[in-house]
C-alpha cells in the first residue's frame, strides 16, 4: 500500500463529504432555524480548503521524491526534472489539473466564507449551501473519475517527463493564474446564486460582488496576458493570441465579468440592471465551468489540449445544470428585478455602460459559437473545419473597436445625462484630436480601415481618459493650491475605484494600438542559408555565422540546436541572437522552438530557426512585430490600475468633499 | 418623447451592429502578389493554408514533414507559373475546407456566419427592448446611490470651460 497516495485520496474523499456535510448542515440549518448547524456548514469550507491544501502538499512530495508508483507522477515528471518544474507537473495532466482548479477554488471559496458571508447574514446560509454545492461537483469527479492519487499496476523505472511545450519558465505562472482566475468566478457565482434563493434583491450584496468581480478580473486578466506572452516566447509562430478554442475559453468568462464590474455601478448608483448584474456573474462562471470542459473534452482540436480525458461529458452535464439553475433562479426572481428609477436620459454614463455590456455579450455569443462550430459541422456535414484567426479578426475586430469607441463615450457622457449644450462641449475637444490625429495617420500611409478606425478609437479613449486626469488634477491644484504632483496623488486617494478605471482604460487604449499595430504591420522573411550567409527583414541584416549543439542535461531535454546569427543595420551590429530547436528524449516528434527576440518599443525582430540538413544550410523565419513591447507596457499598466480600483468605495460623507467648495481640506 | 428616444437608441444599436457586420463582410481576403520575388508569393500562399495534422497551425510555420512537401510544391508550381489561387484551389481539392485559414463563405459554413448575424441581431433586440422597459416610468422610488457624482460632473464641466 502507498500511503501517500491512501492519504492524498482519503483527504480528497473527506473533502467531498465535507462539502456534501455543507450544503445539507446549510439547508437543515436554515430551515430549522439552527444557528449551530449554519455554523458547523460555515466551517466546513475552510475545512474543505485545507484538505485540499493536504492533498496538494502531498502531490507535490511524491513528485519531489519521484514516487512513480502514482500514476499522474510517472505521466508528467521524471528524475531529471529540476524541482521548479515539478511543481509545473502537478497542475499538467489531466486529475492534477483538477486537483489544483479544485484546491484554488476551495481556497477563494474559503476566503469569501470567512471575509465576506459574516457580513451577509441574511443569505450567508445559502452562499456556504451554494459553495459547498459547487466544491462538491468538482470533488467528485476528482474523487471518482480522475484522482490523482491513483497507484500504478508496475512501477516504472522512470517517469515520461512534461509535455515538451510545458518546459518552459512561463509555465510556472501562467497556469496557476489562469486556472485561479477561472475558478474565482465561482464568488461571485455563489454570491448571485445566494442573492436570488435568498429572495433579498437590493444593492447590499454588491459591495462584496465588486470586490471578488475585481479580484477574479485581475487575476484571469494577467493569467490571460502571461499565457500571450507564453504564446510568443514560446510557440514560435510570431504571434501571442492565435484565437485557439482553449484560449478562447479562457476569455470568455473575462467577458461578462467586465461588464459586471461596469454594470454593478449603474445598480450601486442608480437602482438599475438588477436583472442584468445576476445574470452576468451566472454567465461567467458558466463559461468557466464550460472552458473546463471544453479543455478536458477533446471535442473542439487545441494546441493546448495537455489534460484531454474520458470525463469532458461529465462537465457538460456541469455547465448544463449551472444554466438551468440559474435561469430558474433568475426567472423565479424575476418580479423582484426591476429597476428602482427610470432611465432619465439616453445620452447618459448608465446607457453608454449598458450598451458596452451589450457589446461584451455579442463578442461572448460569436466566439462562443466559433469555438463550438467545428463541432457542429463535423456533425452535420461530416467535415471538420478550422476556425481560423482571420474569421475572428473579420468578426471580433470591428466588435473590438466599437468597444473602444463606446468605453471613450462612456467617459465622456455624465450619469443621469445632461444638456445638449455641455455633452457638445465635452465632446468637442476629443472630437478634433481624434480626427486630426486619424488625418495625420492616414497622411503618414496608415491605409488599412481597420487599422485607422482601431487606433482612432484607442486614441479618443486614450485622450477622454488622460483629460480625465488632467482636469481632476488641475481643479485640485486649483482649489487647494497643492502643486501637480500632490494634486494627481490626491485625485487617486479621492476616489480610487474611479481613477483605478480609467487606469485599466488607459492601459487598454495602449495595447490596443500594439495588437492593430503588430498584426497589420507585421514584417516576414523566411530564408534558408549557409553559414556566412545573410538575408533581410525590413532594414534590418541577418547573418547566419554557424551552427552549434547543447546538451542541457535536465527536464527531459536531449540537445539544444542553435544557430548563431548576427543582427546588423546598415553597419552597426545590432543583436546577436541565437534561435534553435530543442528536441526532448521521451518526445523525439516534437521539437520545440527556440524563439530569440531582439526588443525595442518599436519592433521586436523575432527569429526562429525552422531546420537544418547536412550541410549546415539552415532555414530561418524572421518577423518585423512592431509595438509588442507595448502590449506588455499597456497589460502592466492595466493590472497596476485594477490593483488601484480595488480600494474599498467611500463613504458617502468623504464622497461629499468632492464639490470644489472648498471643503477639500477635510480630505 | 420618451418612446421617440428609446427608437433612437435601439437605431443607434443597429446601426453599430449593421456597420460592423458590413465591415465585416466587405473585407477582402488575404491577397497574395501575381508578380515579384517567388519567396514572397510562396509565403502569402503558405499563409492561407493550415497543416493539415497540426491544430490551427499556418502552414509557413509548421515544421512537419507533411508540411514542408506541400511547401516545395507551392515553390515548384510557382517556378511552372500557376497562379497563387490555382495553387490554393489544388490544395483544397485534396484536403478539403479545413487546409483554409480563411473560413469559406459557403454551404453548412454559412451556419457560422448566421449565428454572427443572429447573435448582433438578438443582443440589438434584446437590448433594445431592455432599454425602452428602462425608459418606462417605474416605482418612483430614489435612487440608490447618487452621493458624490453629480458635484464631480459639474466640477469637470466647469474645468472644461476653462479650456481655451
Amino acid at each position: 500500500m502507498n500511503l501517500l497516495a491512501t492519504l492524498g485520496a482519503a483527504a480528497v474523499l473527506t473533502a467531498f463529504a465535507a462539502a456534501l456535510f455543507a450544503v445539507g448542515a446549510s439547508v437543515y440549518g436554515l430551515r430549522a432555524g439552527h444557528l449551530r448547524a449554519q455554523l458547523a456548514a460555515r466551517r466546513a469550507i475552510p475545512a474543505i480548503a485545507g484538505l485540499l491544501t493536504l492533498a496538494i502538499a502531498l502531490l507535490g512530495y511524491a513528485l519531489l521524491t519521484n514516487d512513480f508508483s502514482i500514476a499522474h507522477v510517472a505521466s508528467v515528471s521524471s528524475r531529471e526534472m529540476e524541482p521548479r518544474f515539478k511543481w509545473a507537473s502537478l497542475y499538467s495532466g489531466q486529475p492534477g489539473s483538477l486537483l489544483f482548479w479544485t484546491w484554488t477554488m476551495s481556497l477563494f471559496l474559503a476566503a469569501f466564507v470567512r471575509l465576506s458571508v459574516p457580513r451577509l447574514p441574511w443569505c450567508a446560509p445559502h452562499a456556504v449551501a451554494t459553495a459547498g454545492a459547487v466544491l462538491a461537483a468538482f470533488l467528485f469527479a476528482l474523487a471518482f473519475f480522475a484522482s490523482p492519487f491513483r497507484v500504478s499496476a508496475y512501477l516504472p523505472a522512470d517517469g515520461v517527463g512534461l509535455n515538451p511545450l510545458l518546459v518552459d519558465p512561463g509555465m510556472l505562472i501562467h497556469p496557476p493564474f489562469l486556472l485561479s482566475g477561472l475558478v474565482s468566478t465561482s464568488v461571485p457565482f455563489t454570491l448571485g446564486a445566494a442573492v436570488l434563493l435568498a429572495g433579498r434583491m437590493d444593492g447590499t450584496w454588491l459591495r462584496h460582488a465588486r470586490a471578488w468581480a475585481l479580484v477574479s478580473f485581475l487575476v484571469l486578466s494577467v493569467g490571460n496576458m502571461l499565457g500571450g506572452w507564453w504564446a510568443y516566447t514560446v510557440l514560435g509562430w510570431g504571434g501571442y493570441w492565435g484565437w485557439d478554442p482553449v484560449e478562447n475559453s479562457a476569455i470568455l468568462p473575462l467577458l461578462p465579468m467586465i461588464a459586471f464590474l461596469h454594470t454593478l455601478m449603474v445598480q450601486e448608483r442608480r437602482g438599475m440592471l438588477k436583472l442584468w448584474n445576476l445574470v452576468l456573474v451566472e454567465a461567467s462562471f458558466a463559461l468557466a465551468v464550460f472552458g473546463t470542459f471544453n479543455v478536458r473534452s477533446g471535442l473542439v482540436s487545441s494546441v493546448h489540449s495537455f489534460a484531454q480525458s474520458e470525463i469532458g461529458p461529465y462537465f457538460l452535464v456541469l455547465v448544463g445544470l449551472t444554466v438551468i439553475a440559474s435561469l430558474v433562479l433568475i426567472t423565479w426572481r424575476m418580479p423582484g428585478l426591476r429597476a428602482d428609477v427610470e432611465l432619465e436620459s439616453l445620452a447618459s454614463r448608465e446607457t453608454g455602460m449598458l450598451l458596452n455590456s451589450y457589446v461584451m455579450t455579442a463578442i461572448a455569443l460569436v466566439v462562443l459559437g466559433a469555438t463550438l462550430f467545428p463541432v457542429f459541422s463535423e456533425l452535420f456535414d461530416g467535415s471538420r473545419i478550422t476556425v481560423s484567426p482571420p474569421f475572428y479578426n473579420d468578426v471580433v475586430g470591428p466588435l473590438l473597436i466599437a468597444l473602444l469607441a463606446l468605453m471613450a463615450l462612456g467617459v465622456v457622457l455624465p450619469w443621469r445625462g445632461t444638456a445638449r449644450g455641455t455633452l457638445l462641449r465635452r465632446l468637442r475637444a476629443p472630437a478634433i484630436f481624434v480626427v486630426a490625429a486619424m488625418l495625420a495617420l492616414a497622411a503618414l500611409g496608415m491605409r488599412d480601415r481597420f487599422a485607422l478606425a482601431g487606433t482612432g478609437a484607442a486614441i479618443a479613449l486614450g485622450f477622454v481618459t488622460t483629460r480625465e486626469y488632467v482636469l481632476g488634477t488641475r481643479g485640485l491644484r486649483r482649489a487647494t493650491g497643492r502643486p501637480w504632483f500632490a494634486a494627481f496623488a490626491a485625485l487617486f486617494a479621492r476616489d480610487q475605484r474611479r481613477y483605478g478605471g480609467y487606469m485599466v482604460h488607459l492601459g487598454i487604449a495602449v495595447m490596443a494600438v500594439a495588437v492593430i499595430g503588430s498584426n497589420i504591420y507585421q514584417q516576414q522573411t523566411r530564408a534558408a542559408v549557409a553559414p556566412g550567409e545573410s538575408f533581410q527583414v525590413g532594414a534590418y541584416t541577418l547573418t547566419y555565422n554557424r551552427l552549434f549543439a547543447e546538451r542541457p542535461g535536465r527536464n527531459g531535454i536531449e540537445v539544444e540546436v542553435k544557430a548563431d546569427v548576427t543582427v546588423r543595420r546598415g553597419d552597426d551590429v545590432v543583436a546577436t541572437l541565437e534561435p534553435g530547436r530543442r528536441t526532448f528524449t521521451n518526445f523525439p516528434q516534437q521539437p520545440v522552438a527556440i524563439v530569440a527576440i531582439d526588443g525595442s518599443f518599436t519592433r521586436d525582430l523575432y527569429v526562429f530557426m525552422q531546420g537544418w540538413d547536412e550541410s549546415l544550410t539552415a532555414e530561418f523565419q524572421a518577423f518585423l512585430n512592431p509595438l509588442v513591447r507595448w502590449l506588455w507596457l499597456g497589460g502592466a499598466i492595466y493590472v497596476l490600475g485594477t490593483r488601484v480600483a480595488l480600494a474599498p468605495r467611500r463613504a458617502p460623507e468623504r464622497a461629499a468633499v468632492l464639490a470644489p467648495d472648498g471643503a477639500l481640506e477635510r480630505v | 418623447m420618451r418612446g421617440r428616444l428609446a427608437l433612437a437608441g435601439f437605431v443607434v444599436l443597429v446601426i453599430v451592429a449593421a456597420i460592423a457586420f458590413v465591415i465585416f463582410l466587405t473585407r477582402s481576403g488575404p491577397t497574395v502578389p501575381t508578380s515579384g520575388d517567388l519567396d514572397a508569393q510562396a509565403l502569402a500562399i503558405e499563409r492561407q493554408l493550415l497543416c493539415p495534422q497540426c491544430t490551427n497551425e499556418r502552414l509557413d510555420v509548421c515544421t512537419l514533414a507533411i508540411c514542408n512537401d506541400m511547401k516545395s510544391l507551392i515553390r515548384s508550381r510557382l517556378e511552372a507559373g500557376a497562379p497563387p489561387d490555382d495553387i490554393v484551389l489544388y490544395f483544397r481539392n485534396r484536403y478539403g475546407d479545413r487546409i483554409l485559414r480563411q473560413i469559406p463563405r459557403e454551404g453548412f459554413n454559412l451556419v457560422l456566419f448566421g449565428w454572427v448575424g443572429g447573435s448582433l441581431a438578438l443582443v440589438a433586440l434584446a437590448g433594445g427592448a431592455f432599454l425602452y422597459r428602462l425608459r418606462r416610468p417605474a416605482a418612483a422610488r430614489p435612487a440608490a446611490d447618487d452621493t458624490g457624482s453629480p458635484a464631480d460632473e459639474h466640477w469637470l464641466d466647469a474645468e472644461i470651460e476653462r479650456e481655451p
